[in-house]
Order: structure tokens, then sequence, then C-alpha cells
């Protein structure tokens, strides 16, 4: 698995997708940021598809600091769902997994290493989701007219910690979640539209469909889980739940890498 | 040891039998040429020996290795299979890294093979620049990595511009006498007939013929093509012949004479006892193309409907 994973880190490294991959969770962090603390001070913290913003209160605690990252968790989950699924969906369309199966016929060593690097690459992609949002929230906090005198002095590494956990626990479901698809539908187009779909529209229609309280869907699951925890799960039952999708699709994506044949 | 061994092998796609109770011995050592019209089967039996498609019955053996276990010999085969497929935004030499390190091959190996398959000078820069020709010499760098015991080249001059091509015969040549097993499929009767000691042919997924090459050359037939001065003299030139017990037809604006070279003075003596002048006298031989057409039928068409007329799981030898 270790030869794996160093081969598969090889071709992450490749110069655009590095940077298309930071430059966008980089670019979300600014975004997130300027929008939340400048909708600062309404009748009610807006919410949307993938965004749920803290109230003010909150918003002018030292958790302002790091709430860019847990509030739009479902768009850093988009972002890691896309390119787990285009990560993998390409491996089958361009024909690349017939030279690494008869490089290494352990398909599951192939895929345990797939998921390694791209964990890594999540970890990555998580720091400096944190690092981007640590240094503009200050910004943009002021420029909303809030006070950021006390943020120094209560912020804490442990606060940091458990906003880079959070995050990277859900990103890393969602990426899971993109890879199971991109193994079945062996197109990252495909596996990008249902996942991007699900967060934007389906869920949303489903929680309406069955009327009453959903926050075992993915999208909601995931949410809590960024956050630490919310009104609808604690910490403990969003990461137990993030953990059975994570088992139950990397059981899926194992049990198709293994039995399909590779014809591609 | 045999380098690739089968029995009763087969795999199906649904209702379509790709390959059919194959049963093969391929000897170590030298360039096998694995011949077959479109949809016979070669690259199925090919990713069966990979580990990438599982057979649906019969066994065979790598190396000596069952292939329910390709895990046991992959360390000693190389493969190009169809086209190669490569990260197009890394360079020749980051894809082969890559490899590389799956293979826990030092990267010392991959100079080695960019130079054996010529592209030095080139080796940095992104696959995506790469003509088809160069992905294909890629893809047969990529292939000898692992300085393999067995090396499975799927269609491997394709895209590759003539030079190319002597190219890439004489490193399978070399390859094949250095004591490697080279097992390479093509639809170029040439370059078969010039690179392989041994050939196998295969149609709807069943053997028709495993041999030496010079075999298989030995069913090659002789004629000697004749033609009258006056084309208006073309029967009684064939009635000549026929009166001096060689069989005779109508070929490429010629009359041929099925006959042994030797014989061609005695068809030119026949032919001026009879009156008739010839223009042109030409000894012609049977191609490998022809033997190959021979055994597997005549066009994608033809063998298209050879397949549906016959009832499945039917042999047809």
């Amino acid at each position: 698995m270790i030869a794996a994973t160093r081969s598969e880190l090889v071709r992450l490294a490749r110069p655009r997708l590095v940077l298309g991959w930071l430059g966008l969770v980089a670019l979300f962090a600014v975004l997130i940021n300027t929008v939340m603390f400048s909708m600062a001070g309404g009748d009610q913290p807006p919410t949307g598809p993938g965004v749920v913003f803290p109230d003010d209160a909150t918003l002018a605690t030292v958790d302002g600091l790091v709430a860019g990252v847990s509030s739009a968790a479902s768009m850093f989950g988009i972002v890691t769902l896309s390119l787990w699924a285009l990560l993998t969906a390409t491996d089958y369309s361009t024909g690349l997994i017939r030279l690494l199966v008869a490089a290494q016929p352990h398909r599951g060593k192939l895929l345990a290493g797939k998921v390694v690097a791209l964990t890594l690459a999540t970890a990555v992609a998580t720091t400096v989701a944190l690092a981007v949002n640590v240094g503009i929230a200050p910004v943009a906090a002021e420029g909303a007219g809030i006070d950021t005198s006390t943020w120094r002095e209560a912020l804490t590494v442990t606060l940091l910690a458990q906003a880079w956990g959070n995050a990277f626990a859900a990103a890393l479901v969602w990426g899971v979640i993109g890879l199971v698809l991109a193994m079945l539908l062996r197109s990252s187009a495909l596996a990008i539209s249902i996942g991007v779909g699900w967060v934007l529209v389906v869920e949303g229609v489903v929680a309406s469909a069955l009327d009453r309280d959903t926050p075992w869907l993915p999208g909601s699951t995931l949410t809590a889980l960024a956050q630490g925890g919310n009104d609808s799960l604690d910490l403990a039952q969003a990461a137990g739940l993030g953990l059975a999708y994570a088992g139950v699709g990397l059981g899926l994506a194992f049990v198709v890498g293994w039995r399909r044949d590779i014809t591609d | 040891m045999s380098a690739v061994v089968t029995h009763d092998l087969s795999r199906s796609f649904g209702a379509v039998r790709a390959v059919d109770r194959l049963s093969l011995d391929l000897p170590a050592g030298g360039v096998v040429g694995l011949l077959g019209p479109n949809g016979s089967g070669k690259s199925t039996l090919i990713r069966m020996l990979l580990g990438l498609v599982r057979p649906s019955s019969g066994d065979a053996a790598v190396l000596g290795s069952p292939i329910h276990h390709p895990a046991q010999y992959a360390a000693r085969v190389g493969a190009l299979v169809e086209s190669p497929s490569f990260v197009g935004g890394l360079s020749a030499r980051t894809n082969l890294l890559s490899l590389a390190r799956l293979r826990r091959l030092p990267a010392t190996r991959v100079a080695e093979v960019i130079e054996i398959v010529g592209l030095q000078g080139r080796d940095r820069e992104p696959v995506r620049r790469f003509s088809l020709g160069m992905k294909q010499r890629l893809g047969i760098a990529a292939a000898l990595l692992p300085d393999p015991e067995l090396l499975i080249l799927d269609e491997p001059t394709n895209g590759l511009d003539p030079a190319g091509i002597v190219e890439i015969r004489s490193l399978l040549t070399e390859l094949g006498r250095s004591g490697r097993t080279v097992l390479v499929s093509s639809h170029l009767m040439a370059e078969i007939e010039a690179a392989c000691d041994w050939i196998v042919v295969i149609r709807f997924g069943e053997l028709l013929f495993s041999g030496p090459t010079s075999e298989l050359l030995g069913r090659t037939r002789t004629y000697v093509d004749v033609a009258p001065e006056h084309r208006a003299d073309d029967d009684a030139l064939a009635s000549a012949l026929t009166a001096a017990n060689w069989p005779v037809t109508y070929a490429a604006g010629a009359v041929r004479v099925t006959a042994d070279r030797t014989d061609a003075a005695a068809i030119n003596r026949a032919a001026a006892a009879a009156g008739i002048t010839l223009s042109r006298l030409e000894v012609v031989q049977d191609s490998l193309e022809q033997v190959f057409l021979d055994l597997t039928g005549q066009t994608d068409g033809e063998l298209a409907a050879a397949r549906a007329n016959r009832p499945h799981g039917q042999v047809t030898r």
C-alpha cells in the first residue's frame, strides 16, 4: 500500500491540479468570510444550500475567526468530492487503470494507496483553507464593524485544531462519497453532478418530502460534523454517522474495485 | 518452461464468447505474434493474462504461476494494453516515475527505459504534447520498467512512422534474443512475419494455429502468372496449360497457374507450343496475409456474418 500511495502522490503533484485545488479552497475561504461578515447585523443569520452562517453573537467571539471554515463546510465538501471523483474516474476514463492493475494486481492495495494519498492532499487543502480563513476573517470582521480585539487573546491552539479536525473529517467523508460515485459511474462528470446536485437540491427536496427533521442525511450530518456539532446532531452523533457513511462507501468502493473487470 | 499455458480458457460477455476454450502453450524466449481479426479475442486474452479480466472458465498460467493470482508474476511481466494511457499534465519521466514507485523500482530505471525507447531529450515535456508515436514509445518504456521476463504488447507499432516501426521491430527482436518472451499482437502481417519466431492465430476466441512462423509460412503456395501478348489469347492459353495438367485460374489480369517456380520454363514452352507469345511470366508466392485470410476468413463483414450464423458455443475449425 505504501508503494501505491507513493505512486499516487507522484501523480497528484501536478502544478495545475495543486494550484487549482488549493486556489479554490482559498478563494472559497475569502468569499465566505467576506459574505458572512458583510451580512452580519441582519435579523436572521442567512442560510442557503450548503451554507449555514452563525449568529452575530458567535461572530463577535473568537469563534468568528474560524466560522468561515465550518459554515461553508458543504462548499468545501463539494470541492473535495469533485476532486476525489475526478482523480478516481479519470483513471478509468483514460485507461490508466490498465497500467496500474497490471503493475499492482492487488486492487485493494491500489485503492487504499489512492485513499491515503487523497487523504493527505485533503489535509493540506484543509490546512490552506483554515490558514486563509484565519488571515481574512479579522479583516472582513473589522470591515463589517465587528470588534476583534479580544480574538487574539482568546485564540488557542485547541480552537484551531478543533476547527481543522472538524473541517477535515467532513471533507474526508465528502471525498469518500466522490470516490464511490466515481467508481460506480466511472465518469467524473456524472459523479460530480450527482454529488453537487445532492447538496444543492436533492437533500433539501428529500427533507421537505419527509416533512420531518432529517439530520442524518449526508449534507446535514457533514455540516454538523464540520461545525463540531449543532442543534440537530452533537459532535459524537455527527462523527458516528460520518464514520458510517465513510465505512459503507469505502466498503462499496473496495468491492466494486475488486470484482469489476477492467475493460476500459 | 512455457511462458504462457492456457487450458480450455473461456470468457464470455453476455451472450458473446470472446475467448472460447482456448488451449495454448507458448514457449519461453523469443517473439510470439498473436494474430486475429478485429473482435477475435486477442485483447480479452491479453487482459486475462494480466489479471484485468477474470476468465469465465478454464485455467492458465503465466511464467508458471496461475492467472488467478496475478500478483505472483506481475513483477516479472511488463505490458502495453491497447493505446498507452498516461497523465497528460505530467512529463514522460514523472509518469514513469509514478509507475516505478508502484513497482518499487529505483528512479534510475526510469532513465534506462527512456534511453531504450529513444525518448531522451523529450522526457521532461508534458505527455499531452506527445504525438501518438511518442506515446506509444512511452507505453513500451512503461512495459519495460520491470525488466520483464515476459513482455506483452498490444499493437505496439500503432501510430509509429516507418522508421519508428523498424526501430521497435529491432527492439522486439533484440528483447526476444536476450532470453525474454515478447508476446505481441498486431494487425500488420509484415511486422509479425519479420519479427516473430512463433505465431498464434485466433478467430472468434478459438485457436486456429499455434506454431513456429516457418510452419505457417510453409503453408504458402506458389503460382506462375502468365499473360499472353494479345488478351484474346487468354482462353487458348488457359486451355493449353490445362491440357498439360496444370490447374489454372484467372487472377490479377493474368492466367494463374498453380505450379512450382521450377515449372516456369515448361509453362513458357507449353505456351509457345500453342503458338502464344507471353508478354509476362511471373512467379508469385502467397503472403502471410493471404495465409492469415485463408485461415480466418476474409473481410470483417464476412467474419461478422460467419459469427452471426454460428450456433453459440459451436467450434468451427
